[in-house]
């Protein structure tokens, strides 16, 4: 079964008086708890299609559904508070908070079902993913590359959503730092059940997904 | 780690830039408070200086005012301007003033000087040296010159149209046995009266007991053709004592020619109604008789002008006691719109207070001035800083943003952020600036009086003796005294309330640019 199908999907702007269509009748279905992975050359749609299928932004037509409902029913804001996450290159985390701060902002901020015992659970997360809480109280300003990348994962999956998107998250990490990386997206899909859908340059981290996806045309195309 | 839980860290985590809010904050509360605290102090001092002053009015004829008018007219001219325009005050007026809920009582004084029959009046202590009285010349129709004696009156018959007067509620008098007279004694016109302690001591009186007095001197009933000493004879039953707190003072020059009527022992009171209905008779009679003997007077001729027991109920002059002193300005403003003539004036006697609190009407505008340019300038200091501070904080937006953290959130945590620098930055100032507060308001005041001009011109009121003067008179002593700059909790919440006003207009621009913010242009360009 699906976790979000594209129909129809399209995208285009104007660049020098000359439009570019990006996203052209763009249809596919990720299914749940596979680990993905979208290639395709710079330039060629990848982070506007991402950004479209993160609610971040709106197609110019198209519809795309999540678990089956419309993702405009369910409105962008709601949609990317309640049902996925996402993991940026640049980490984006709140730089006066700490790691563990800014795994608890996910967990206050969505209407998931989430534990009590938010900054226990937080500590939990991050010691999963190598961040020791001695790390974990620290402002997130002050850790490594790495370890941000760790903690924005970590507040991914404390919102309890099943689709996480994550756009060239390995872009600024060194190579070994990069492999951690993915065993950790590839333990989200098999221990946590969750859909992992990436976007990258990677070839180191496309060849750990399930499914490597092209965009090509405007359209995705499975490899 | 909710919206007010990050606005708590981000204060806490940098605090360089919370500092330099909070001493904004801090500095422009501090000027709020001197404000707030020299405007109120200014502000309670006149309250307190009005409160010392009664809260009289007067409603009366403005002679001088009609002087004026009619200095330059001719006699003709003169009595047509006085016919058409009546200057009396109608009972019905009288009766409006009454029943406005600020007013406490209403003195529509009638005093009536009589002879005493059944009773001697209590002596005033000047008998040796007084020569009021005594013998005086008339032309007899005969064409012969007439010796008369002349009798003084020696009693003072006090009327209300109302059963209160001034005089009880501000203790002056004392009911010490019986009662007042009631409505029901004036709508029924009861031949009731009170009489002072020491005339009933002196007549051996007592509740109960009927006392006589005559209008007017016997010889002058010759004026009115077939009057009989039965009319101008009044018999009133004692419904109750009173004492008099009112002193005679011998040192007074004018107290060797006072006439016993003048004493605040020889004082009777008793209904306006009664006293109206005893007079009525011959009152028409003399008009009836000015009438015949004087057909060219337009005044006897027109029957509107006979006397009747309204008309008598007319005066030229009442008191108005209200309950409280601060509503006589605007009860001054409300009943002058709705005077019966502009020759009758609501007086509330203030022009002395009205002119000695100048200095603090200026010290007060100022203060004003001073709050709303600081609130002013700190709304746009405010707004600029947050506003540029959002750029800043773009990132941090477009971060929360792409969390599904809604755009009032966000607002919600930047006004908490502002608000928890504001009340901080206030609080410190509530402190220091109780403390120059008072520095600073006490030398404005200083300067305002010493440079202000508040020349008092001479009282030339002139008080008839033995008439009650209703008025307290302030001094700029009086009204400086009660200048007390203190920073009251009233002040300090309206501080907080202002404050909080300040950090929630400040934050109106920036909340609409964020609400034009789109997460994905922020990432992206941040990106």
């Amino acid at each position: 079964m699906s976790i979000l199908k594209l129909e129809n999907i399209n995208y285009s702007y104007v660049d020098g008086g000359m439009k570019r269509q990006i996203l052209n009748n763009c249809s596919f279905e990720f299914e749940k708890g596979k680990f993905y992975t979208i290639l395709g050359p710079s330039g060629s749609g990848k982070t506007t299609l991402l950004s479209i299928i993160s609610g971040l932004d709106s197609p110019e037509s198209g519809t795309f559904y999540f678990d089956g409902e419309d993702v405009n029913k369910i409105g962008l804001n709601k949609y990317r508070r309640n049902k996925i996450a996402i993991v940026f290159q640049q980490f984006n985390l709140i730089s006066y908070l700490t790691a563990g701060e800014n795994v608890q902002l996910a967990m206050t901020e969505t209407d998931n079902s989430v534990p009590k015992n938010q900054k226990e659970v937080a500590y939990a997360l991050l010691e999963k993913f190598g961040i020791v809480k001695s790390k974990a109280d620290r402002l997130v300003s002050r850790l490594s590359g790495g370890e941000q990348q760790r903690v924005a994962i970590a507040r991914a999956i404390a919102s309890n959503v099943d689709l996480i998107f994550a756009d060239e998250p390995t872009g600024n990490l060194d190579t070994a730092t990069e492999q951690e990386i993915v065993k950790i997206f590839k333990m989200l899909t098999e221990e946590y059940g969750k859909t992992v859908i990436v976007v990258t340059h990677s070839n180191a981290v496309s060849e750990f997904s399930d499914l490597r996806v092209k965009l090509e045309g405007g359209n995705l195309i499975t490899l | 780690m909710n919206f007010i839980n990050r606005a708590l860290k981000n204060v806490t985590r940098k605090m360089s830039k919370s500092l330099l809010l909070g001493l904004t904050f801090f500095l422009i509360g501090n000027f709020v408070i001197v404000g707030l605290g020299v405007s109120s102090a200014a502000d309670n001092a006149k309250i307190l200086a009005r409160q010392k002053m009664r809260a009289v009015v007067e409603y009366s004829v403005d002679h001088e005012k009609m002087w004026e008018a009619t200095k330059d007219f001719t006699e003709e001219e003169s009595t047509e301007f006085y016919e058409n325009n009546p200057v009396e005050i109608t009972l019905d007026k009288i009766k409006e003033i009454q029943q406005d809920p600020r007013v406490k009582v209403v003195n529509a004084i009638g005093n009536h000087q009589m002879y005493s029959k059944s009773f001697e009046n209590v002596l005033v202590g000047n008998e040796e040296n007084n020569n009021s009285g005594g013998t005086y010349f008339e032309t007899d129709e005969f064409g012969n010159t007439v010796e008369y004696e002349h009798i003084e009156p020696n009693i003072s018959l006090k009327t209300n149209a109302f059963d209160n007067m001034i005089e009880f509620e501000d203790g002056i008098y004392k009911i010490i046995e019986g009662r007042m007279y009631t409505q029901e004694d004036i709508d029924n016109m009861s031949p009731v009266c009170l009489i002072t302690d020491k005339l009933a001591e002196m007549n051996n009186l007592s509740i109960g007991d009927t006392v006589t007095l005559e209008t007017m001197e016997l010889r002058s009933l010759e004026y009115y053709e077939g009057a009989t000493v039965e009319d101008i004879t009044i018999e009133m039953e004692i419904i109750g004592i009173f004492d008099n707190s009112e002193e005679l003072d011998p040192s007074d020059p004018e107290y060797d020619w006072m006439s016993p009527h003048m004493s605040p022992d020889n004082i009777v009171l008793t209904t306006e109604s009664y006293i109206n209905s005893s007079k009525l008779k011959l009152e028409i009679m003399a008009f009836d008789s000015g009438k015949l003997e004087y057909p060219d007077i337009e005044y006897y001729q027109d029957e509107a002008n006979r006397p009747s027991l309204e008309s008598m109920s007319y005066k030229s002059n009442i008191i108005i006691l209200l309950s409280d002193p601060l509503d006589v300005d605007a009860f001054v403003k409300d009943y002058t719109a709705t005077s019966e003539s502009e020759y009758l004036v609501f007086d509330a006697n203030n022009e002395t207070f009205l002119k000695l609190s100048k200095p603090l009407d200026t010290l007060s505008i100022f203060s004003n001035i001073i709050i709303w340019l600081v609130i002013i300038n700190a709304i746009v200091i405010i707004t600029l800083v947050t506003a540029l501070t959002l750029k800043t904080r773009e990132y941090e937006i477009g971060v929360l943003l792409s969390l599904g953290v809604s755009k009032t959130k966000v607002v919600a945590q930047f006004f908490v952020e502002l608000a928890i620098v504001a009340v901080i930055g206030f609080t410190l100032a509530v402190m220091s600036g109780s403390m120059i507060a008072s520095s600073v308001g006490n030398a404005v005041l200083d300067f305002q009086v010493a440079t202000a001009d508040v020349e008092i011109d001479e009282d030339n009121d002139y008080n008839y003796y033995a008439e009650t003067d209703y008025f307290t008179e302030v001094s700029l002593e009086d009204i400086t005294s009660k200048y007390e700059v203190t920073i009251s909790p009233w002040i300090i919440a309206q501080i907080y309330v202002a404050g909080l006003g300040m950090v929630l207009i400040s934050i109106l621009i920036p909340s609409l640019m964020i609400m034009r913010f789109n997460p994905k242009k922020i990432l992206l360009n941040t990106n």
